[in-house]
């Protein structure tokens, strides 16, 4: 069950915010304040707009932490309060919970403002925390120490799969019988200089917006954020009187085992086949589907044909949206962010739109809810994220037990 | 041949799966079995080589590149931009 939801975005800080947002079909892809962009040719990014760290957050050991761990404790925190847990855990509900936050990179940020000191600087020595800052556990770690989880606690990596494998994995752990609960999702706050050189020189960036399933795309925009679930055993969270979002029904998860860059149909459609089969639910059982929909040429085309390989002729009767098209690509956090999206569309049977799909591509020819959200019954919804490497992982949510 | 056009067909070399295929100045890139990440390595090379640099976007057809030679005239055009900026400058 889903009892608790936190996210960390560039369409604001906070559920609400996020949603009503999305709802409207605001895009949060702005010029970038973050840093200089002078000598780049790729010069937007989807910022997040409203985080003070010392307005936001509570504890000292955060405040002193990579911005990628702060996002990761501010959705936490979020997640916590709507579940009404009781924290920090005690005595042996503590081992009980898992704290499973991944993050694609971790404090790249830190390590760039580091070297910078170092090689540039001729500095002596790093900032002592630097290290701390740095690891990609680091987020999973903070915020373990903040509610007092004591139970399966890591970070895990698998670049824009990373939110998505942390929130199937705490699922099976809660299904195994192993923790009662878990906050499970990801960070990035990768947005700086050196990064955005290493992008430019994938050659796979748009300078000047993410348009997915659109004719006129021609590339993805980075972007910073967290997604935070809490997750929680049915009777575990029914005997606390926890609210009860929704359900996660389904996980399937794959490799293609081919390319790092270019997507497999067989990776994405088996993936989705698991998190179906998973389920038990039929494919004209879904309603809507967040895409992946990266807005790169390969992704949507690959997307949309793995899609029609599970569904068939229920592909048409689908909405399926990219809402990447406004809180742009939040690499290893996206998933998470996306799943917050999927369970708010649940709650409300509202599909947030793609923005910017004024002309699809001819290749792109399923109901990708262009432009503007619509009210349709959303019963079950799937959320797709598929990383470099060929990395695909697969949800499937509903809605709560009545 | 001159030496723009033979350290771009050295570059294209490095990154092919069969380099001893005959490569000139015709060859389409399509025969050459360049994948797009490759194709992302050999712009960065031949950026780095010249000193200039190529706007080129994987996610866009690009017809300037359609050949081996055009890849040459389209190096030689910026190389020639580039110097022209460097001189105003």
């Amino acid at each position: 069950m889903v009892t608790g939801q936190g996210v960390v975005t560039p369409l604001g800080t906070g559920v609400e915010k996020f949603w009503s947002a999305l709802k409207s079909g605001t895009c949060g892809i702005r010029q970038v304040q973050s840093f200089p962009i002078e000598d780049l040719y790729i010069t937007i990014a989807g910022e997040v707009p409203d985080f003070d760290p010392k307005e936001r957050l509570q504890s000292k050991a955060l405040l002193l932490a990579d911005k990628f761990s702060q996002y990761a404790g501010c959705a936490a925190q979020e997640a916590v309060a709507m579940a009404k847990l009781d924290v920090p855990l005690k005595d042996q509900a503590g081992y009980r919970a898992a704290c499973i936050i991944g993050s694609g990179v971790g404090g790249l940020t830190t390590l760039e403002f580091s070297y910078k000191m170092l090689f540039k600087e001729n500095k002596r020595a790093t900032h002592p925390l630097t290290l701390l800052k740095a690891i990609g556990s680091s987020a999973s770690a903070h915020v373990s120490i903040e509610y007092g989880i004591k139970g399966p606690t890591f970070g895990v990596v698998s670049a824009c799969s990373t939110a998505t494998h942390a929130i199937g994995l705490t699922y099976r752990m809660i299904r195994e019988g192993l923790v009662d609960l878990g906050l499970a999702g990801a960070a990035e706050a990768s947005l700086n200089w050196g990064a955005t050189r290493a992008w430019q020189a994938m050659r796979v960036l748009s300078p000047d917006g993410l348009w997915p399933f659109a004719k006129k795309r021609n590339g993805t925009v980075l972007a910073e954020g967290a997604g935070i679930l809490m997750l929680e055993e049915y009777e575990h969270a029914k005997a606390r009187g926890a609210p009860i979002f929704a359900e996660l029904m389904g996980y399937g998860m794959t490799a293609d085992a081919a390319d790092m860059v270019n997507p497999s149909i067989d990776g994405a459609s088996t993936a989705m086949q698991m998190a179906l089969d998973d389920s038990g639910l039929a494919p004209t059982d879904i309603d809507y589907i967040n895409a992946h929909g990266t807005a790169t040429a390969v992704n949507d085309i690959n997307e949309t044909r793995a899609i029609k390989r599970v569904f068939g002729n229920a592909a048409n009767k689908l909405s399926i949206s990219s809402t990447k098209s406004m809180h742009g690509h939040c690499l290893g956090a996206g998933g998470g962010i996306e799943a917050v999206a999927v369970l708010k569309a649940i709650e409300e049977k509202f599909v947030p739109p793609t923005v910017g799909l004024d002309e699809p591509d001819p290749e792109c020819d399923l109901d990708y809810t262009p432009n503007t959200g619509k009210k349709r019954e959303v019963n079950y919804a799937m959320s797709n994220s598929f990383a470099f490497g060929g990395l695909n992982a697969v949800l499937v949510f509903g809605p709560a037990p009545a | 041949m001159d030496e723009v056009a033979t350290k771009i067909i050295e570059i294209l070399r490095k990154n092919m799966k069969d380099p001893s295929k005959p490569v000139a100045l015709e060859t389409p890139l399509s025969e050459l079995e360049i994948e797009s990440l490759d194709l992302a390595v050999i712009v960065f090379d031949i950026e780095d080589t010249f000193g200039i640099e190529i706007p080129y976007n994987a996610n866009e057809e690009v017809e300037a590149f359609a050949t081996v030679g055009s890849v040459v005239d389209r190096v030689k055009g910026i190389i020639a931009e580039t110097k022209a900026s460097g001189a105003a400058a």
